[in-house]
């Protein structure tokens, strides 16, 4: 029995090293696992990749074939920790913005959605829809939408081709991006419930235009319905609700067809989540729909011109550009093909 | 996590100083605002901006001023002369040419040669689309990075030519491949040591066949060999030269339709 009592007694100090091992190493292992795990990782995996080099200058003493945590790394994570991620973290309280942008393949298809994505990814609580007009979902966007780190839900949708004319030509009837845009409407009511009160505002964001962030900003205290300047539309500088003393909106600043229910383009208004919940049947006229009447499909199952809630500064500031890329000229490739087509563009 | 924008100025990561001429048409905002947003989330990214322009202008000012980017905004003005290809010889000044030498000079008055800041040097056109990947690529750059340009040279991309050992050996273009530089504008950025070290090195101004701007340059920095290939040997594409349409303005007819005072 005292055996056993001295070998308990010499066990203890033993198992409270362990434990005193166990507390120090732990907080360690732990800010590892997460410095590895962290998005924050790719920002210092650049400090790692060139670290010899950068290191080989600044330290000469160091061993560059040794890796080990010097304390410059431990210092490095934790003010990064502090520091920036993409995107901003997510808010309880900001209305989320459900941004829908329907997608098809062509040569700039991945820089489009390259260069709109750095836009989207400096906005808090957004909400990208992307929609493919294609019969599978690409592995292009797939990869692309994984590699931004937003927010993200990724449909599609193959507008049908008219097959009667020459070649793959889609039905010309039915106006660009219209079945995509629906589709993610449709999402949108399957996915919430219109008695639970998410708030969420809705905004159509074609691939090719240019969005400011401050017109994000306007956007998320939409009541039902919310307008502002359009640039580059209708073949004017800007097309502008008109908005009257009272900050109500009375007509539209438009050359083409001002007498249009809504003579608004897509980029120029969005829409409260709730009122696309509650209106479930109104969606964009698929066929038989006059060329600049496509908005007005829809907003007029929404709203009123009465209710329109006027923003950027009572609709006096352009803060979205319908800008148009030019198609790159490929003629050097030939019959053939000059560039190796596994190289994504 | 804070978040801010642009991110915090690291004391340790080399600067990417950005070199954007532009110059005053519609889409000029738009443009420089989409680019704007790029940049914001580059580390260590330090604009220079500079207008074909007599004077700098209240749109770009302001621009600059409400993006929070770190930035040195400049102007010079291309002659007409210039501007119109005066000479019936068949070269011209390519556009962007004034305004980026005088970006590169203002980088020598600023900075001394015997105590270069770490960085690299970058043109970057105000319509073309960068990845944020690409801004990482470049930071470490020794002497003269390259990497592939999407939609140059009438092909889907160009590309430098890479040998197994990672030695750049010639250039994948069906456009004059035999130039010294068969590379875009975008297609390649130099070390700011390099810059300051070879202060007689700028674009020429004038008798430049069409394709060998980069040439004018380069040719006075470095030499084939001592090229660093980038984006995984020069396989993957990180930029692309896209171009911007005009928009029609037809509706404003003589007299204009819209308010000239709001700013488009």
């Amino acid at each position: 029995n005292e055996e056993l009592w001295v070998q308990s007694v010499l066990e203890m100090p033993k198992r409270r090293d362990i434990l005193a091992i166990v507390l120090i190493v732990l907080p360690w292992t732990l800010l590892i696992t997460v410095w590895h795990q962290s998005t924050i990782a790719p920002l210092l995996a650049v400090h790692k990749d060139d670290g010899g080099d950068s290191r080989r200058d600044l330290a000469a003493g160091l061993d560059s074939k040794e890796y080990c945590l010097s304390d410059r790394d431990i210092v490095e994570v934790v003010r990064t920790e502090y520091v920036y991620t993409r995107p901003p973290p997510w808010s309880d309280t900001l209305p989320t913005i459900h941004v829908i942008t329907p997608t098809y393949s062509r040569p700039v298809q991945k820089a489009e959605l390259t260069r709109l994505a750095n836009t989207l990814l400096h906005v808090p609580n957004l909400h990208w829809i992307l929609v493919e007009d294609s019969q599978r979902r690409t592995p292009l966007i797939t990869r692309l939408l994984r590699d931004t780190g937003l927010n993200y839900t990724h449909l599609n949708v193959e507008t049908p081709r008219n097959y009667k004319l020459r070649g793959d030509m889609r039905d010309p009837r039915i106006p660009r991006g219209t079945m995509q845009r629906n589709l993610a409407l449709r999402w949108l009511r399957e996915t919430f419930n219109k008695n639970n009160s998410q708030p969420g505002i809705v905004y159509f964001a074609d691939d090719d235009n240019t969005y400011s962030l401050e017109l994000f900003e306007e956007m998320r205290s939409t009541r039902k319905v919310s307008v502002w300047p359009v640039a580059f539309v209708g073949g004017l500088r800007y097309e502008s609700p008109k908005v009257n003393a009272a900050g109500k909106v009375y007509g539209w600043k438009t050359v083409f067809d001002p007498h249009r229910p809504f003579a608004i383009d897509m980029a120029g208004f969005a829409v409260n989540l709730r009122l696309i919940l509650q209106r479930s049947q109104a969606y964009f006229k698929l066929r038989g729909v006059k060329g600049g009447y496509q908005e007005s499909s829809l907003l007029r199952e929404l709203v009123t011109l009465n209710d329109l809630e006027p923003k950027a500064a009572n609709c006096t500031k352009v803060l979205v550009w319908h800008t148009r890329t030019e198609k790159p000229v490929l003629v050097n490739e030939g019959k053939k093909g000059f560039t190796d087509p596994n190289v994504e563009i | 996590y804070v978040y801010s924008r642009p991110p915090p100025w690291s004391d340790t990561l080399p600067t990417i100083f950005v070199i954007t001429p532009t110059y005053t048409r519609p889409v000029q905002k738009a443009e420089l605002t989409r680019l704007a947003n790029t940049f914001l989330h580059v580390q260590n990214l330090h604009w220079v901006v500079v207008e074909d322009s007599p004077r700098r202008t209240n749109l770009v000012s302001n621009l600059l001023e409400k993006a929070g980017l770190n930035f040195t905004h400049l102007n010079v003005e291309t002659p007409k002369s210039l501007k119109l290809g005066l000479s019936w010889i068949p070269s011209h000044t390519p556009r962007g040419t004034l305004q980026r030498n005088l970006g590169l000079h203002w980088l020598r008055d600023s900075f001394s040669n015997t105590a270069p800041p770490e960085g690299v040097v970058y043109f970057a056109d105000d319509d073309n689309t960068y990845s944020l990947e690409l801004f990482e690529e470049m930071r470490y750059t020794r002497r003269v990075s390259v990497w592939p340009v999407a939609f140059v040279g009438g092909l889907r991309y160009e590309s430098p030519k890479v040998s197994p050992a990672g030695k750049v050996v010639g250039w994948k273009t069906v456009f004059d491949p035999n130039r010294p530089f068969a590379i875009d504008m975008a297609g390649f950025a130099i070390s700011i040591r390099l810059i300051l070290e070879k202060p007689q090195a700028s674009f020429k101004l004038e008798g430049v066949k069409g394709g060998y701007q980069e040439t004018s340059l380069l040719k006075d920095l470095v030499t084939m060999d001592g090229l660093e290939p980038k984006a995984a040997n020069c396989t993957k594409v990180l930029v692309w030269h896209t171009r911007t349409e005009r928009p029609t303005l037809v509706n404003e007819g003589k007299r204009g339709f819209t308010d000239p005072r709001v700013e488009v």
